[in-house]
């Protein structure tokens, strides 16, 4: 049955997307947040390349061109990376502008600001997380969250992958 | 005296409030009693009447006082809730004899259809019910401004003959809401703050009291109740002499980061003069700030960031900032620093730190901000300029001071954010009305943008603090002296400032904060190059930014100005880090 298999066909072996983890890779950057969320879940491989934060940094900056200088990256890995970005600030930010289309100016250009103000949000909330995190003098800061600094409580609770 | 029954005390002191003076232990057979026509002066009343209300001119017998002051109050409800009967009754009123009270009221009573109302009076000081076109006007506030002065006792004693026309057209009747009993907290509280502002302590005291029994039949967990019954409790406290609440710094801090939390306002501010600053740094490599209240530095993460990704590279970061001493031996400003400094370190700018701790913003002097000569300098002032305007006469306000320092630090920036809203004006009731509609608007705004809890509640109290700052105190401790941003331009100009436009950028960034924000409701106003910050169209913070106006001198080369151009690329060598902290000695 196994030869008669392979006379019909040529000889092929089977595909394992996992074996490719290059092209696995390619098709994750490809994913929007949620779906990327959810295909960390299917097994450790694919968990570890959807933690790799340039899978992150491709979404986040997806929809921005030209793209941001390279001088971002170093900032925003020292800030916590982005994926934590994207779930902290960018997500958040981006669904919410959303609720409120205003027609007039073009897409990108509101992407590259709504960028700037979202970077400035991280940049915050980084800073609050230095404070809870330094023993006595932080605690006053309420919350021990760690996941969650309270000055971006305005923005929606983000879930931690 | 006739025998003054204590138990029927409290009602008939209530009942006689209005009949007698304010308090009741006075007596009031001095000169302001009425005299009637048809009523013999008594010098001794006949015991069972009681003396107080003969004094007056009312004849009650002590052992009917409570019976009297119950049905009074039944009137008052009564006419207050039939209106069609009113004007009958104020021409009829000629025909008993007002004098007998009990036997007058119970008359009255039996005219009206239904006078069995179970619900909880007016709070009886405040009509008078023995006048009956002045009792059927108790539940009018409405038109509160045309009626007689509310409530002046003596007058309310005067017992028309006739009832005044004019009093019967201004008859409104207003029924027993929960609207209404808003509407009379309002009222009660402009009432309240005219008497003090006329000096009238006493009848200020009993308002207060009667606005607490008021609040009772209002929903205070939101609206007009909530506001009211702050500011009844400064008035109070006014009243008391107590002003303000002391405050240690640590309770302001934990207010303020949750006010930070809880609505846009500080958000708007900081993001605002963030923009401006950086973009006045624009080719700069040397810049210093002076942050005029450091709190937790939560302004200048955002600032460091931006400054980190600037095309040109980040420039090196001198941050000063001001802050009060922090008392048992920690030193927060410099703790602040340090994890400013950490943040700067992570995103690679070079960044250096000085704490300047005073408790008062006039006790800085510029050489403890040591500026160099060769760097950018910005000032940073979030809602602290105001508090330099008020001072204990014969000083004066130390703006007057602090201004042309700043002024000769030469900066490249100024950032000024303050209320916008008059709240320093010299009348006590201007100042109080003004209050009361911006803190309104402010508690509405923060009602909906903020459900969440326990900020919302201490974001509450730090906004309850100003309002007690703006009620209860006067001259040099009242420092909540909000000007609006018109005053503020012009007293600027006059310091040798000129406006500089807030852009594009800062406009769009600010509306894409509010959007953030889950109400709508916010929204930015562009005002002649400043942006104030709007709830439903009316604003409340204003964010603007100065520049030193060039002075000009003559010379014989020609004309010298300011202007800096302050390009150099060497700055004097500083190490990476650098926390110094200095604490004036003209302070601790």
């Amino acid at each position: 049955m196994v030869h008669h298999h392979h006379h019909c066909k040529e000889k092929r072996p089977k595909f394992c997307i996992n074996d490719h983890v290059d092209v696995l890779a390619e098709i994750l950057k490809r994913l929007d947040g949620r779906s990327l969320c959810v295909a960390a879940c299917v097994c450790r491989l694919w968990s570890a390349l959807a933690r790799n934060d340039s899978v992150w940094e491709h979404l986040c900056f997806r929809h921005l061109s030209p793209p941001p200088p390279s001088s971002v990256r170093p900032v925003v890995s020292a800030l916590g990376g982005y994926r934590r970005l994207y779930m902290v600030c960018i997500r958040p930010v981006l669904s919410r502008l959303g609720r409120s289309r205003r027609a007039e100016l073009p897409w990108r250009v509101r992407s590259r600001e709504e960028l700037q103000l979202s970077l400035s949000l991280f940049c915050v909330d980084y800073y609050e997380r230095l404070g809870n995190g330094s023993g006595g003098g932080g605690s006053r800061f309420g919350d021990g969250s760690a996941s969650a600094s309270s000055s971006l409580m305005f923005l929606c609770k983000p879930v931690n992958v | 005296m006739g025998p003054f029954d204590p138990s029927a005390a409290a009602a008939a002191a209530a009942a006689a409030a209005a009949a007698a003076s304010s308090s009741s232990s006075s007596s009031c057979s001095g000169g302001s009693a009425p005299k009637r026509h048809h009523h013999h002066h008594h010098h001794h009343p006949p015991p069972d009447l009681d003396g107080l209300l003969a004094g007056a001119g009312y004849k009650v017998r002590s052992s009917e006082l409570h019976h009297v002051a119950q049905r009074l109050e039944r009137l008052e409800t009564a006419l207050v809730n039939s209106a069609a009967h009113i004007p009958h009754l104020a021409s009829d009123a000629v025909h008993y004899n007002p004098s007998d009270l009990a036997s007058w009221v119970d008359s009255m009573l039996s005219e009206l259809p239904s006078s069995s109302f179970s619900s909880p009076c007016l709070p009886s000081g405040f009509p008078d019910p023995y006048s009956p076109a002045a009792a059927a006007l108790g539940g009018g506030w409405v038109d509160h401004p045309s009626c007689s002065p509310h409530p002046q006792p003596h007058q309310n004693v005067v017992v028309p003959q006739q009832p005044q026309p004019q009093q019967q057209q201004q008859l409104t009747v207003v029924t027993a809401l929960e609207e209404d009993s808003g509407i009379q907290l309002v009222h009660a509280l402009m009432t309240c703050a005219e008497s003090v502002q006329r000096g009238d302590a006493s009848l200020a005291g009993s308002l207060v009291e009667e606005m607490r029994a008021l609040l009772t039949r209002v929903d205070t967990s939101r609206g007009i109740g909530k506001v009211a019954g702050y500011f009844i409790d400064a008035l109070g406290r006014r009243l008391l002499g107590l002003g303000s609440a002391p405050a240690s710094a640590f309770e302001n801090e934990v207010l303020y980061h949750h006010f930070y939390e809880a609505c846009p306002y500080l958000k708007f501010a900081h993001f605002t003069a963030n923009q401006a600053i950086l973009e006045a740094f624009d080719g700069h490599d040397c810049v210093h700030v002076i942050d005029f209240n450091l709190m937790h530095g939560l302004q200048w993460p955002a600032l460091i960031q931006a400054l980190a990704l600037r095309p040109r590279g980040p420039p090196l970061l001198r941050l000063t900032g001001i802050g009060p001493p922090s008392p048992d031996g920690r030193d927060v400003l410099r703790e602040i620093g340090l994890r400013l400094a950490e943040l700067a370190r992570s995103v690679n700018v070079r960044f250096a730190f000085r704490g300047v701790a005073a408790s008062r913003l006039e006790d800085v002097k510029p050489w403890m901000l040591q500026v160099s000569p060769k760097e950018a300098v910005a000032v940073n002032s979030i809602m602290q300029l105001h508090r330099l305007l008020g001072s204990d006469p014969p000083r004066d306000p130390p703006i007057g001071s602090v201004l042309p320092w700043i002024r000769s630090l030469n900066p490249k920036i100024m950032t000024v954010a303050e209320q916008e809203a008059n709240h320093n004006r010299p009348g006590f009731l201007d100042r109080f009305t003004e209050a009361l509609y911006y803190y309104s608007t402010l508690f509405d705004s923060l009602e909906a943008a903020c459900p969440v809890q326990p900020d919302k509640a201490l974001a509450e109290m730090y906004l309850q603090r100003e309002i007690c700052n703006i009620v209860g105190c006067e001259g040099a401790a009242r420092v909540e002296r909000h000007e609006p941003l018109d005053r503020w331009r012009a007293r600027l100009g006059r310091a040798g400032f000129r406006p500089l436009h807030l852009g594009s950028n800062a406009f769009k960034q600010a509306s894409m904060l509010l959007t953030l924000f889950s109400t709508e409701g916010y929204s930015v106003e562009e005002n002649e190059g400043c942006l104030t910050l709007c709830w439903h169209s009316r604003p409340l913070i204003a964010a603007s930014a100065w520049q030193a106006a060039p002075t000009v001198v003559n010379s014989p080369a020609g004309v010298i100005n300011h202007d800096d151009n302050n390009n150099q690329l060497s700055c004097s060598p500083v190490p990476m880090l650098s926390i110094e902290t200095d604490i004036p000695s003209s302070i601790q």
